[in-house]
């Protein structure tokens, strides 16, 4: 059914696409982009992940103006902050970039009108909290 | 002569017999499976967890030269054929958009690909081996 050219060029495709699927796996640049250009005021607010989970379930900004967002990410799994309008994540405010730590980024996340949002880790779910956007 | 010849053609391929070519797709089948099932298991969380074991296990079902093993090969070609297929429907649904996902969501098909490509080389058509299978 299959001669030894066939055979050949089989043994070809698959060392082919290991070989690719292998270096792309191991490339240092997936899953850890370049550092983020946002510079963190100091009083910015700051996010930690460490152990599959947030240190802190609530998160208060200031509404109606932008500002940065200090993540932090003690894992070497992969996390990310996304903020969404409810708890059904349908609606998203900003989408923060997934990175493996341990690694910090600074978000630039738009300005929020006053009120509670929702948040969590986009590859954990059961990360999550919520976001208080308050005036003054 | 004839009796060796009519002996390879009912008598399903064993390792022994096995061409170039099905050494070639086995051992990308394995490849292609350790390496998603890696990358689930770098992702943390229980689920990420059993997803990878299961994987790992996977790979060994098809390659492990016991004759249960061997015998239902075909099913764990299928197995994993919807296990890859499950994997890609979930991640569509609820997954993270980014770079490692789509690379592990491009070994999966490519996975489900070559365990096609294997199934046909050595069962031949799937839906007609389910019929003979669930008849005896």
């Amino acid at each position: 059914m299959t001669g030894p050219t066939g055979a050949r060029r089989t043994v070809a495709i698959v060392a082919f696409v290991l070989a690719t699927v292998g270096l792309a796996a191991c490339s240092p640049t997936l899953g850890s982009s370049s550092a983020s250009a946002v510079v963190a005021s100091p009083g910015s607010p700051t996010i930690t992940a460490r152990g599959l989970r947030f240190d802190r379930t609530e998160l208060v900004v200031p509404a109606g103006r932008a500002f940065t967002l200090v993540f932090d990410n003690q894992d070497g799994a992969p996390h990310n902050v996304a903020i969404y309008d409810d708890q059904s994540a349908q609606a998203s405010r900003f989408v923060g970039e997934i990175f493996g730590g341990p690694a910090s980024r600074g978000y630039a996340i738009p300005a929020l009108d006053a009120g509670t949002y929702f948040f969590r880790c986009d590859v954990h779910h059961d990360m999550d909290g919520s976001v208080v956007a308050q005036s003054g | 002569m004839a009796d060796t010849r009519i002996l390879r053609t009912t008598r399903p391929r064993s390792r022994a017999s096995l061409r170039r070519s099905d050494v070639a797709i086995r051992l990308g089948i394995v490849g292609l499976t350790l390496a998603t099932g890696y990358i689930h298991s770098t992702l943390g969380g229980p689920l990420f967890t059993l997803n990878a074991i299961g994987y790992a296990v996977a790979a060994v079902a098809m390659v492990i030269p016991l004759g249960i093993a061997i015998r239902f090969r075909w099913l764990v070609r299928l197995g994993l054929m919807g296990y890859a297929a499950t994997a890609i429907v979930a991640w569509y649904l609820i997954g993270p958009r980014y770079d490692i996902a789509y690379v592990a969501k491009a070994i999966e098909v490519g996975l489900i690909g070559l365990l096609a490509v294997d199934f046909v080389r050595h069962d031949g058509n799937p839906i007609a081996l389910l019929r003979r299978r669930f008849r005896s």
